[in-house]
């Protein structure tokens, strides 16, 4: 049988990275040039230092990941590019560069949507996964729920009207001078804490609808740190972590399985930053479990941004006779 | 030696063909629907198609690096590195300001090219000639228009100012193109828009010379810092 090489390109936010991956299942290389640290001063990611550190590296990235995989690039059947959503000079790096080597070499071009890498990256370590599936995407950027019916079929059933689920653990890391990403730094302080001592609110927890809503949550927080000053109370910080990340995994995981009941659907797929915290991972399946629900989670490193996932996301693709042509444009959300 | 120039430093996207020192073909749009993004291998594909050249023919690509829009410039330089990379041709980075003055050579006296910036600054540099070759006199830098032209009065013999920034300095700064200040001489032709063929023709010389540029390293030549990096900057040092 034909092997098929896909190049997977990312720069969408502050990650330059290149993979390649054979058949959908095989990692020959995935390599990640992460700018944290130049971030960390910011306490965020600033968009044009972002920019210009993905075009200084992309060629050097590029090259380690085809060295990596002990592939040229004559071996590579596809190169998978990332349109959207991210940040748009970011975006444009990977993009114009994935783009000119398709062009020029004659392969097959494929824009696959940042979200789509995080449900599909689950293929890759499992055998493909059965359609129907409703899939929970959580990270800096976007908490969706999206009901997947084929490679092709997607579906967003809820989203989050404000922050998305790690803008709000990264907003609260930064007030409580702890460090960026905020989301890992959390997940260990919580560790040590009691996550029922404090009460904090779940908004959107029993509306109707799928949409998630995390800034009344990140105001609580504040608030509540606030009054406890002034009323010259310490503030347990295991406590708070444990209680704040309580509600978070409350509210997505409430979600998600209140979705898989009503569209009857017995799969759901995890991905993107957030799910790389091992108290929802457990809690998710543990709970999904008792109504014979089955949960897929990537590894801890392919949750966050990677460009296997593209590369994945990239292979089903164009097994499914979808590519695109070469005006192929940026889209920020 | 056939060389594809692009420039995306500005608002026109403009690809060129050169050949020994020739212009074979040379196309642009004024981009206003749609970006750069979306139309530079599109227009690269007709261009090459219409005018019967392969994509294969092409030995090296010159790249306008800057000065200009940062996002512009990181559109073409990815693109032209993809480009390379795939087709395993040289390519050379040729700065913006440069490729102006290359194109106004024959004017008797310094030239001062313009790329506008933004916050009503512009990008210029000033350039003498010497044995048919440019050396830089005062640049490259970033001023706003009373700066430069303070800068330009204290030469004794003529400037010539041309570049895509010198109308929005006839427009924005109320100056009139027909009278020249004192040395200074305004030069409105409509050459005063993107100039890929110049690129490619300076960047043929050079790749002839072997001095093109590594395809990891090359960067944009942006002159400005990010706006948040020099901040971040004042604001360290007011702590200590
Ligand atoms: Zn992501």
């Amino acid at each position: 049988m034909k092997e098929t090489n896909i190049m997977g390109i990312e720069t969408s936010c502050d990650e330059t990275a290149v993979s390649i991956v054979r058949n959908g299942k095989h990692l020959l290389s995935n390599i990640i040039a992460s700018q944290i640290e130049i971030h960390q001063r910011y306490g965020g990611v600033v968009p044009e230092i972002a920019s210009r550190k993905h075009m200084e590296l992309i060629m050097v990235i590029c090259q380690e990941a085809l060295e990596k995989a002990e592939l040229s690039l004559d071996d590579i059947d596809g190169i998978a590019v990332v349109p959207g959503p991210g940040l748009k000079g970011s975006l444009l790096v990977g993009l114009s560069f994935g783009k000119a080597i398709a062009f020029a070499s004659g392969k097959p071009l494929i824009g696959v949507n940042h979200i789509e890498g995080h449900i599909f990256v689950n293929f890759l370590n499992n055998e493909e996964i059965l359609f129907p599936f409703i899939s929970l995407v959580v990270s800096g950027g976007h908490t969706s729920l999206i009901l997947v019916q084929s490679i092709e079929q997607l579906e967003v059933i809820g989203k989050t009207r404000d922050d998305a689920a790690g803008e709000v653990l990264d907003k609260i890391a930064k007030y409580l001078g702890l460090g960026y990403p905020g989301g890992p730094i959390i997940e260990k302080m919580a560790k040590t804490g009691k996550d029922d001592a404090i009460n904090f609110p779940r908004p959107l927890l029993n509306s109707n609808g799928f949409d998630f809503s995390f800034s009344g949550l990140k105001t609580a927080v504040i608030n509540y740190i606030i009054n406890s000053k002034a009323a010259q109370q310490e503030v347990n910080i295991n406590d708070l972590c444990a209680s704040f990340q309580r509600a978070i995994i409350d509210t997505v995981k409430h979600k998600t399985l209140t979705a898989a009941n009503k569209y009857n659907i017995s799969r759901i797929v995890l991905g993107g930053g957030v799910v790389a915290n091992e108290q929802l991972r457990k809690e998710l399946t543990e709970d999904a479990g008792k109504s014979n629900i089955s949960v897929y989670c990537p590894p801890k490193e392919l949750c966050t941004d990677n460009a296997a996932m593209i590369a994945v996301a990239g292979f089903y693709k164009l097994k499914a006779g979808i590519t695109n042509s070469f005006d192929l444009d940026v889209f920020t959300e | 030696m056939n060389i594809l120039g692009i420039d995306t430093s500005a608002k026109t996207l403009n690809l060129a063909v050169v050949n020994d020192d020739e212009m074979v073909v040379d196309y642009r749009i004024n981009t206003v629907e749609r970006t750069h993004s979306a139309l530079i291998l599109p227009l690269l594909n007709s261009m090459l198609n219409l005018n019967g050249i392969k994509l294969k023919q092409i030995e090296g690509i010159a790249v306008s690096i800057g000065p200009g829009s940062f996002t512009g410039l990181r559109i073409g330089l990815s693109t032209a590195k993809g480009l390379s990379f795939a087709l395993s041709i040289p390519i050379v980075g040729i700065n913006t300001l440069e490729s102006y003055a290359f194109r106004w050579m024959d004017l008797p006296g310094k030239l001062c090219p313009l790329i506008r910036a933004r916050r009503g600054e512009y990008y210029f540099a000033v350039f003498n000639k010497k044995h048919n070759s440019l050396h830089i006199i005062k640049g490259y830098q970033c001023a706003d228009w009373n700066k430069i032209k303070d800068e330009l009065l204290r030469y004794d013999n003529k400037v010539f100012i041309f570049g895509c920034g010198l109308e929005d300095i006839l427009k924005e700064e109320k100056v009139e193109k027909s009278k020249n200040i004192e040395n200074i001489h305004f030069i409105t032709s409509n050459k005063n828009i993107a100039n890929a063929a110049n690129i490619a023709l300076i960047g043929e010389k050079k790749i002839l010379e072997n001095t093109y540029d590594d395809i990891y390293t090359l960067s944009p030549f942006y002159i400005k810092r990010p706006a948040a990096e020099i901040k971040k900057e004042k604001d360290d040092s007011k702590d200590i």
